[in-house]
């Protein structure tokens, strides 16, 4: 059969190759994602659009005082030889970071199941950063 | 025809506050644009991953959506976008990660992790003879031959999805048609084979 008659059967509609893929089994979304994809979608809907450049303008003051308290925490300015302990920290946000946002967040959810609270909020805030449109499930 | 103008009229009215609007889109829309993510990148965490972010990126955009083409259209357009820049972070990390050794860098080159016949080989353990076939084709084809099954979307969608001239987009999906019929054919072929003539 020439390629082009090959293709428009195909195309027409009902061939062997698509009757046989829609017989392959069809996988659907973890019922998680579906929770956290509607929760976003119903949690951004009920504001109006017109409030948005308003909403992003609180979402940057507020990270950016988040980011200075830390910074200007008295626990950050300690010197090294201060530290009790010493802790491994990665440059997160470096460009080269190519982390998934699945593998951040368990590093994140491990960090609040150690205690290390602060640290977690930290990373989550750095996750948001490079991630913006990320819907996080309520309970990470 | 009405399906599509539908699906646009929900859009319209998720972009206007009504979110049983979206959850009806939602519905139509989920398990294509999952099987397409899951084998365009034949990852299943990354899949998620994507598929999140498709809808978050849809979710950000609703403002600004005017209904220029069909909703499957927009929608699959963000899905390649995200597929893209996956696949290039990937390349970006393995080139990151061989760092200065050069026969590893130049393995990675050749072969990037989705390409590579082991991960594939892994991906497919399970699957069908079809699906197999499917992982196994080029990246542009095998993205053209799930945009039109699992979206429906024409060559000319396809072409706008992936940003390539019509022409470029009617190739790549005829070449994935006559690859999948061959193999299928060949496997066909070998499975009628008596089980002698298959050991010898």
């Amino acid at each position: 059969m020439d390629a082009g008659d090959e293709l428009n059967e195909y195309l027409h509609g009902d061939s062997a190759l698509s009757r046989q893929y829609r017989g392959e089994s069809a996988p659907e979304p973890p019922h998680a994602l579906d929770r956290a994809v509607l929760r976003a979608a119903r949690g951004t809907a009920v504001k109006s659009p017109r409030l948005a450049p308003l909403a992003f303008a609180a979402s940057v003051l507020l990270s950016l005082a988040m980011v200075a308290a830390v910074i200007l925490s008295p626990a950050s300015t300690k010197r090294n030889g201060d530290a009790p302990h010493v802790t491994r920290v990665r440059l997160y946000s470096e460009p080269g970071d190519t982390r998934r946002p699945s593998e951040w967040l368990a590093e994140i959810a491990a960090l609040r199941r150690s205690g290390r609270l602060r640290e977690a909020a930290v990373e989550m805030q750095r996750f948001h950063s490079i991630y913006p449109h990320y819907i996080v499930p309520s309970d990470e | 025809m009405a399906f599509l103008d539908e699906d646009m009229g929900l859009m319209l009215r998720y972009r206007d506050g009504d979110a049983d609007a979206f959850a009806a889109l939602y519905s139509r829309h989920k398990g294509p644009l999952y099987r397409y993510l899951l084998r365009h990148v034949r990852n299943a965490g990354a899949a998620s991953d994507l598929f999140q972010e498709v809808w978050s990126r849809l979710i950000a955009a609703r403002a600004r959506y005017e209904p220029r083409a069909k909703f499957a259209t927009f929608l699959f357009q963000i899905a390649h976008n995200c597929a893209m820049d996956f696949f290039r972070s990937h390349a970006n990390s393995q080139r990151s990660l061989h760092g200065n050794d050069a026969d590893a860098q130049l393995s990675a080159a050749e072969a990037p992790e989705d390409e590579r016949p082991d991960r594939i080989a892994e991906f497919a353990e399970q699957r069908s003879a079809l699906l197999a076939a499917v992982d196994a084709l080029p990246r542009e084809q095998r993205e053209a031959f799930l945009l039109h099954e699992e979206s429906g979307l024409t060559i000319e969608d396809i072409a706008r999805v992936t940003d390539v001239p019509v022409e470029t987009a009617k190739s790549r999906l005829r070449y994935a048609v006559r690859k999948l019929k061959n193999s299928l054919a060949t496997g066909a072929a070998a499975e009628r084979l008596p089980l002698r003539a298959r050991a010898i």
